[in-house]
């Protein structure tokens, strides 16, 4: 009774629900402006939420990823440009809506798909996070070696076109992130005896570099791209036909929900397994690829279906299921909280504030969404050239807020230069910081394991949770590689 | 000239040379990984007198990152330079871009770089926006003056309402002495 009245005084607050309002806003108005990514939103918003509590600030940055989500499928269905990955199986029937002069329906079918899917996946999360919790309670330094290498296997999967350089990408991220002052013998790594570097690279000009900055400069050494203005035009969707589409929906939803508590896996393949499910079922099946309400239906709600559960992984082991729960995970970290079973053991009240914050953002969402429809000519056609030097300015000025100095705006920089020779040089970014935040946990639980059994390694093979670990890595390297190759060999075979 | 010979030209053509983006990445991330790990580490990261285990030394896991960079790195060079990779639109989009647009985009940079604590956050930028609106080539005054209003408003919105100090400009403060 006394945690649920302090579930209660930590969730019931103005700032809560504006921060998940915000948020929302946020995300769909970002997710809805071609060339902004919500991995760009929620990187600039962690500066905001230095001054907020921490589940203000954690409920900001889930309302950015969860507004996101859904902007990146405007943009698909009307100018055929997805927001995000997750988004291109979108536009397979949204554009082809659109053109047909039912951009309307195509996104009120995606916005209420959306929502569904979003439901479903809060409250997966709310039953799997807690149970996952308890179970890796029972885990020591061996097993959670191990559980970073299993979640380290995601970086294949988040390399984009090149496992190679996506690898190199990881491997930099690894040497980046062992800067600083060596935890256990406490010698300077790489400082070059630089007192800015001691306390190791600052996570949040990491952050900006990488995913904000190389946006800006890619405008300025570009060619100015024509601005495409489009309409949101015809009937709106009506319950009969979302009805007709709402099998899809819940399966959808339940697809994005499996795929997306599995680390790496990712909302695009969600997205696109929900959909040729649907495609496979369906009556209409013809009709898919054409302008079909219930492909629109199927692509979202895998797509969406997958942003609850990233959350369990990241809530009750504190690994980072995507790219944006990496970046949640750095805000944890920020607030002095580790994500993991400690957690809950110590800070329950506030994990289940934040889990009605997250069950509350579903339903701002109807609200953001309809009036982004609305609106969306307003915020899309916000030219770049207005923009980006706004974007920078938000990206300088947080970057500074970190420690107040000048070293991070330089860092930052520097990081947004790297990121840019990773986009003209087809380097996912995603990897890097991957590799920049498991590095540290991935050494900190060998070092720790084998100061326990005094240097003996027989140590990482013994219980059956390391070996269940041992051999989901193997498996997931396994498929990783195999869906890999696969996706190339149809790419070559396209070409 | 034969169909065949105009169809393999073309092809030629959609697919860069030896020297292409993958092979001078592999490259460049080559040697710089050579450079990390025989120069750097050694020189740049102290061991301690005494470790338990050679997997408890500060240098195991950048000489881990630093060799796994380094196969990789020598893959990549060597597909690069056996199997060009195939020439983007995008790159299209990249070429004949005014050299005005870059220089102005990078004294954005350079002004918030090395003096947002001179000209304070508000000053930096709106010298610094002005210049990218330039470097747009964009010429309606009313958007100059967002120049002025945003930086002004941002850094409001950050000191004010975050609690997020940021510079108010030693420039300004030394003229204001004055």
């Amino acid at each position: 009774m006394d945690n649920f009245s302090e579930v209660l005084t930590l969730f019931l607050s103005v700032d809560n629900f504006l921060a998940i309002a915000a948020g929302v806003l946020i995300g769909v108005v970002v997710g809805a402006i071609p060339g902004l990514t919500a991995t760009m939103a929620v990187a600039l918003a962690l500066p905001f939420t230095f001054s907020m509590e921490p589940v203000t600030a954690i409920l900001l940055l889930v309302g950015i990823y969860k507004g996101g989500m859904y902007g990146g499928s405007i943009t698909a269905i009307l100018i055929r440009t997805p927001g995000s990955p997750a988004s291109a199986c979108t536009l397979l029937d949204g554009y082809p809506m659109a053109q047909q002069g039912h951009a309307k329906k195509a996104l009120k079918t995606a916005l209420y798909s959306s929502v569904v899917a979003d439901l479903i996946s809060n409250i997966a999360l709310i039953f799997f996070a807690a149970y996952l919790a308890k179970i890796a309670l029972n885990f020591g330094p061996p097993e959670y070696f191990w559980l970073i290498c299993f979640s380290l296997t995601i970086i294949v999967s988040v390399s984009g076109n090149s496992a190679i350089k996506g690898l190199i990408a990881a491997g930099l991220g690894i040497i980046i992130s062992t800067i600083g002052l060596d935890a256990v013998y406490g010698t300077q790594r790489l400082t070059f005896d630089n007192y800015n570097l001691m306390d190791r690279v600052s996570f949040i000009p990491l952050l900006i570099g990488l995913f904000a900055i190389p946006e800006v400069i890619d405008f300025y050494t570009s060619k100015v791209a024509p601005h495409i203005r489009t309409a949101v035009s015809g009937a709106s969707l009506t319950w009969k036909e979302f009805k007709g589409s709402l099998k899809t929906v819940i399966r959808g939803s339940v697809i994005g929900v499996i795929i997306g508590a599995i680390p790496g896996t990712g909302a695009t393949s969600a997205a696109f397994i929900s959909y040729s499910e649907a495609k496979r079922t369906s009556p209409r099946k013809a009709n898919f690829g054409k302008g079909e309400v219930e492909g629109v239906a199927a692509a979202e709600a895998g797509n969406n279906g997958v942003a609850g559960a990233t959350l369990i992984p990241l809530l009750s082991l504190g690994i980072p299921g995507d790219v944006i729960t990496a970046i949640i995970l750095g805000a944890f970290m920020i607030h002095g909280l580790t994500p993991g079973p400690v957690l809950f053991q110590e800070n329950l009240p506030l994990v289940y504030a934040l889990f009605c914050g997250i069950l509350v953002s579903s339903f701002v969402l109807v609200f953001v969404g309809n009036a982004a429809i609305r609106y969306f000519s307003l915020i899309a056609d916000i030219p770049k050239t207005i923009l980006l030097p706004i974007v920078l300015m938000f990206c300088i000025y947080g970057a500074y807020a970190v420690n107040n100095s000048t070293f991070d705006i330089g860092l930052m920089l520097a990081f947004g230069i790297l990121g840019f020779v990773f986009n003209r040089t087809g380097v996912a970014a995603a990897p890097f910081l991957i590799g920049f935040i498991l590095g540290p946990m991935f050494e900190d639980n060998l070092r720790r394991t084998l100061l326990i059994s005094k240097g003996d390694p027989t140590i990482f093979f013994r219980g059956p949770i390391a070996w269940v670990f041992i051999t989901l890595t193997v498996a997931s390297l396994v498929f990783a590689f195999r869906r890999y190759w696969v996706s190339r060999k149809e790419q070559q075979a396209e070409a | 000239m034969e169909i065949s010979e105009v169809q393999s030209s073309k092809a030629a053509s959609d697919h860069y040379g030896l020297l292409n983006p993958n092979s001078v990445l592999g490259g460049v991330f080559f040697v710089l990984s050579m450079v990390f790990l025989f120069f750097i580490i050694p020189n740049y990261i102290n061991l301690p007198p005494y470790m338990q285990h050679p997997l408890l030394s500060p240098q195991f896991l950048p000489q881990l990152a630093g060799w796994l960079v380094l196969i990789l790195a020598f893959v990549l060079m060597v597909s690069g330079l056996f199997n060009p990779p195939k020439r983007e639109e995008a790159d299209e989009l990249r070429r004949g871009v005014p050299v005005l647009r870059q220089v102005l985009m990078l004294a954005a940079g350079a002004i918030y770089a090395m003096f947002f604590e001179q000209f304070g956050a508000i000053g930096s930028g709106i010298f610094a926006s002005v210049l990218l609106f330039l470097a747009s080539g964009l010429r309606s005054v009313w958007i100059y003056a967002l120049a002025v209003v945003f930086p002004v408003v941002v850094s409001l919105l950050f000191i004010h309402v975050l609690n997020v100090p940021l510079p108010t400009g030693t420039l300004w403060e030394a003229l204001f002495q004055l």
